[in-house]
């Protein structure tokens, strides 16, 4: 799964000494010209999570899980589509317009337990960390307390998720002792095999990315 | 938020010098007296600033105080082997990300000029580090509290670069409250976003368990 490719970057154990200053470093990975202004922000998150809430969607309806497992996919499928509720209200507010959810083909995602989970594993971790990348951006400080708060929720995510697949603590349920933060470049790279076509990121997305 | 009920209000945190205990509650003066603070903006922040406010030492001394009491909780319940198996291996990393997170904070404040608040002592009530059940109860209330302290301060922390590493960690504790939740039969997902508690709030809570 191509999510590995650089969870392997993460897996690097940082010195708590060093961490903030190589986080410091990090974040200027990203370039201020990917985002314009706190609405290109919100769009790029609001891209993320219609194809979270899309992906749950498809695959709770798949009956794939049971019982406990069900139980929490439900709950993080409803959380996704409450955060595409409200990135879009917000961007609604600050007289911006949110991009169009995009077209997406989950592939072999809802063939088994094992390959929705897996693939929601990836989708959770990439979400967290692209929040991570962008929250620098962002200037409202409501805006970014917002965003803040949906990243935190994106990371129990994750760990629930990884934790229901048996993956090792570190490193899978947790991916360090702090978050890493990936650019919009890394995370579109991640999530364009899932997206399809041009026209399904909507013309928002278009001039966005 | 909710106010956790913290060992029926017995005291078990306690700092060696006066000096220490105002460190660690000096902020909850400061914060709510601090005015409009400009987030900085991108591309003005990049190198590790020099130019710390007191506002985010006060902040990150905070920080650290909750940072030693889980690092002192995980540390010495995991020493009575409190837990063991699939527990065991998703709570030793929980111990050792606090310890790093004591660390990371303490340098930071070093670098920045500050002077990093020193660990409290702390006194845990019987069966909270050699019972599983109760162990788990209290690692819930103390991850939960730790998120919403970190959430409580993002609009108030002035440095992009702190407010960077304060974000990667709360992420961190994030995914500890979930699963402690999880193997204890909680909810891991209490709410679409983090809830935020104040460090009037947060202090409340915590002023239970400090013996002055």
């Amino acid at each position: 799964m191509r999510r590995r490719d650089f969870v392997k970057g993460a897996a690097t154990v940082i010195p708590g000494s060093v961490a903030l200053q190589m986080l410091g470093t990090k974040w200027a990975f990203a370039q201020s010209a990917d985002f314009g202004n706190d609405v290109d922000v919100l769009n790029y998150a609001l891209t993320l999570e219609y194809l979270e809430a899309e992906f749950y969607r498809q695959g709770n309806e798949s009956g794939l899980l049971d019982g406990q497992e069900a139980q929490y996919l439900q709950q993080v499928g409803a959380d996704e589509a409450a955060h595409v509720d409200g990135i879009t209200q917000t961007i609604n507010q600050l007289g911006g317009m949110p991009v169009e959810a995009p077209g997406v083909d989950f592939g072999g995602a809802f063939d088994s337990r094992d390959t929705y989970l897996e693939t929601a594993f990836t989708f959770e971790n990439l979400g967290v960390s692209a929040y991570l990348g962008a929250v620098g951006f962002i200037k409202e400080k409501a805006i970014l307390q917002a965003a803040a708060g949906i990243f935190g929720v994106e990371a129990r995510h994750a760990a629930v998720i990884g934790n229901l697949l048996g993956k090792p603590a570190e490193n899978g349920v947790y991916m360090g002792a702090t978050e890493t933060p990936l650019s919009k470049d890394e995370v579109l790279a991640a999530a364009q095999p899932f997206l399809t076509g041009a026209a399904g990121m909507g013309d928002g997305a278009a001039a966005t990315y | 938020m909710k106010r956790p009920e913290l060992f029926h209000g017995q005291p078990v945190m306690a700092f060696d010098t006066e000096d220490s205990r105002r460190k660690f509650l000096r902020g909850a003066a400061l914060i709510g007296v601090g005015g409009t603070l400009a987030i900085t903006r991108a591309g003005d922040r990049f190198a590790l600033a020099q130019d710390a406010s007191q506002n985010d030492l006060d902040i990150l001394n905070y920080a650290l105080t909750l940072e030693y009491l889980e690092a002192a909780f995980y540390t010495r319940a995991l020493e009575n082997n409190v837990v063991e198996g699939r527990e065991l291996e998703l709570v030793t990393p929980i111990r050792d990300h606090e310890q790093a997170h004591v660390d990371a904070i303490s340098a930071t404040i070093s670098d920045l000029g500050g002077e990093p608040v020193e660990s409290p002592r702390f006194r845990f009530p019987d069966g909270v580090l050699n019972n599983r059940d109760a162990f788990l109860e209290t690692a819930s209330t103390f991850e939960e509290l730790g998120v919403t302290a970190y959430h409580g301060q993002v609009t108030n922390i002035e440095n992009g670069d702190i407010l960077a590493a304060a974000a990667a960690i709360a992420g961190v504790e994030s995914r500890h409250a979930a699963i402690i939740a999880q193997i204890s039969g909680g909810n891991p997902f209490p709410a679409p976003m983090e809830a935020t508690a104040t460090m009037d709030e947060v202090l409340e809570a915590a002023m239970q368990f400090i013996r002055s």
